[in-house]
């Protein structure tokens, strides 16, 4: 009780000063607050947009070309205009062309799978398994994901499967390029699947989204498995990672300098647009961080004058105490009592009034909407932005007095007339 | 002859006031036996607060050396010179310096705090010995001055120090309300068999006191045994 009535017991007039200083930290907490919840939020919001857009990514793709069919094997079919992209990229060139930023190869292929006395468009997928894990994404329903050192073993999406009247374990055959039939062993069913870079859909075949313009579904096998159906090592497409998003330019004119022969080679990249992006996004978080920061230099400067103001009138009183033979840190002790209660009570009151008044979602300007709303979010950076300033606000308003308390003699401060 | 509890030799201090020195003590010497009752006198500005804010461990010398029980008053750091005033020194100050939001009882009970030996009965012992046991739960602004620096003296004795340093305690008093303080405070310490050293004009304290000394701009200018 004692220590509680020395922190906040005796203040007087000086009462409605500290007040006022609770009263101005909490605002300056919930203004604060309320653009870091922004700022965290934006944050958020590239960072999504990072992690979908990769702008780190460039695609290499073949020429999309719809004169390339394939007959069924059997049975009473009509013609057909298969398309698919021509497997005009040489991997050795690629990899020449990438140096050391990683490359992932890919075929997709399109083939009819002949089921009973009908059949059924399926587009078939080489990937290296391991890194294409980490850049698509599969959701696996029953089963495993394929291993690069699988032979002959697919995984196929749910409605491919449903279609073909397979299961885990069961086969269904792929005509390869010498004409002959290649059993694929289904490992694993996929109950969702995004294949980043994916070619568009312009074939009927089984999907797991019928409304997208791009395939959702088909028969992933490994590179390897792929080779041997294509007869071939030449890739459709390709993803090249590159080190930083930076590279991204240069990487892409070394591409483009070494297919130049080759007019059915297209490189896209995203770095460009996502530029653009940042630097809207850059620009907006700049604008909220010039509030956070006047405000916090402001009204922090002002809370801490006031605070400045009721220690300086309380310094004798804690002189006393250690005059009296409180080591200066038990001396000292309720002015930092006081300080820390009434900042973090500040600081609570404003984020509270932050996370209660800030909307849920924010439009950001321009190009940063194409990315969605942005949704305030207050966590730890915000939560220490706001404590550090009432820390800060506390720590100037004491250092004076702090200082003339610890580095004077106390019966300089015992002898100083009352304010 | 009995061993010196307190030991000030040539002691120096000089101040700075409006960035010209003043010097406060020159070479100032002398000692107290210990229970000794000493009684310091001079003009205002004759350097007496400043000697015993020395003695008390509030201030450094710039010359010279504070003994006190043997124990370097003037070399010790900040947490061993807060403990030399828990344990070994009571401070009677002129202004009282009670802290205002606390009661009596709870001004007596801070060096007890400070020493993490906080005891409510013998806070309420100590008020009772000056006379304020009615008076423990009063705020300093309910009491008079006298009253105020009765409890000062209480609390001066909270931790039953060996030595006490009384700064003009009855400087704000009128004369009645001195003369009692005055009373008490030697009554107090000399049944204690504690060391007092006295900073006062009053003339009556020079009958009881063991020694006088008067100091005239920083220096001892006479001694009285």
């Amino acid at each position: 009780m004692i220590w509680v009535k020395l922190a906040f017991g005796g203040f007087g007039r000086r009462f409605v000063e500290a007040l006022a200083a609770a009263i101005v930290l909490a605002a300056t907490s919930a203004t604060v607050a309320g653009s870091l919840m922004v700022v965290e939020g934006a944050r958020n919001t590239l960072g999504r947009a990072i992690r979908q857009d990769r702008p780190d990514i460039i695609e290499v793709k073949s020429r999309f070309n719809r004169a390339l069919f394939e007959t069924p094997r059997s049975g009473n079919l009509p013609p057909l205009t298969i398309p698919v992209y021509e497997p005009l990229i040489d991997p050795t060139e690629l990899e020449k062309a990438a140096g050391d930023n990683q490359v992932v190869k890919r075929q997709s292929l399109f083939r009819n799978v002949v089921s009973g006395d009908s059949f059924l468009n399926i587009y078939i997928f080489g990937i290296d398994p391991d890194v294409e894990r980490g850049l698509s994404s599969f959701s696996l329903a029953r089963g495993r994901f394929l291993r690069a050192e699988d032979r002959a073993a697919a995984v196929i999406d749910q409605a491919s499967a449903q279609a073909l009247g397979v299961n885990v374990g069961g086969t269904f055959p792929v005509r390869k390029a010498d004409g002959t039939d290649l059993q694929l062993t289904v490992v694993g069913i996929l109950d969702g699947l995004e294949l980043r870079g994916a070619p568009p859909r312009s074939a009927e075949a089984p999907s797991l989204r019928p409304d997208s313009t791009f395939v959702s579904s088909g028969a992933f096998v490994n590179i390897q498995t792929s080779e041997d159906i294509f007869g071939r090592e030449s890739l459709t497409d390709a993803l090249l990672i590159a080190r930083s998003a930076s590279d991204v330019p240069a990487l892409v004119a070394k591409l483009q300098e070494a297919f130049r022969l080759e007019p059915g080679i297209f490189v896209t990249e995203r770095y460009g647009q996502y530029q653009r992006k940042v630097r809207d996004f850059v620009l907006t978080l700049a604008l909220f961080s010039a509030v956070s920061i006047a405000t916090a230099l402001l009204a922090g400067s002002f809370a801490s004058n006031l605070l400045h103001d009721i220690y300086v009138e309380r310094r004798r009183q804690y002189a006393t105490l250690m005059a009296l033979g409180f080591p200066p840190a038990m001396g000292i002790g309720p002015a930092v009592i006081f300080g820390l209660v009434l900042g973090l009570a500040a600081a609570t009151f404003g984020g509270l009034a932050a996370r209660i008044f800030v909307p849920r979602t924010f439009a950001m300007p321009s190009l940063m909407a194409d990315l969605g709303p942005t949704k305030p979010t207050i966590d730890w950076v915000v939560v220490c932005s706001v404590v550090a300033i009432a820390i800060a606000a506390m720590s100037v308003g004491l250092a004076s007095t702090m200082a003339r308390l610890l580095r004077e003699p106390i019966a300089a401060t015992l002898s100083e007339a009352s304010p | 002859m009995n061993e010196a509890f307190v030991s000030v030799r040539s002691v120096s201090k000089t101040y700075r006031r409006d960035s010209a020195p003043v010097s406060a003590l020159r070479e100032v010497s002398f000692e107290i036996e210990k229970g000794g009752f000493v009684r310091l006198s001079g003009p205002s500005g004759s350097g007496k607060s400043t000697l015993l804010n020395l003695v008390a461990g509030l201030d450094r010398p710039d010359q010279g050396e504070v003994l006190v029980a043997g124990i370097d008053v003037g070399r010790l750091s900040g947490s061993r010179a807060s403990n030399y005033r828990a344990e070994k020194v009571g401070m009677v100050f002129q202004s009282y310096n009670l802290i205002p939001q606390l009661t009596a009882v709870e001004n007596v009970l801070l060096p007890m705090i400070a020493l993490g030996r906080a005891n409510q009965g013998r806070a309420r012992e100590l008020l009772d010995l000056v006379g304020l046991a009615d008076r423990s739960d009063h705020n300093p602004s309910q009491l008079s001055g006298g009253e105020q620096q009765r409890v000062a003296i209480a609390r001066a004795l909270a931790n039953d120090p060996a030595l006490v340093l009384a700064d003009e305690p009855t400087g704000n008093l009128d004369d009645q309300s001195a003369q009692r303080v005055m009373e008490l405070l030697t009554s107090a310490v000399r049944e204690r068999g504690r060391t007092l050293l006295l900073v006062t004009h009053e003339r009556d304290a020079a009958q009881t006191a063991d020694k006088c000394l008067e100091l005239r701009g920083g220096v001892v200018t006479s001694v009285r045994e």
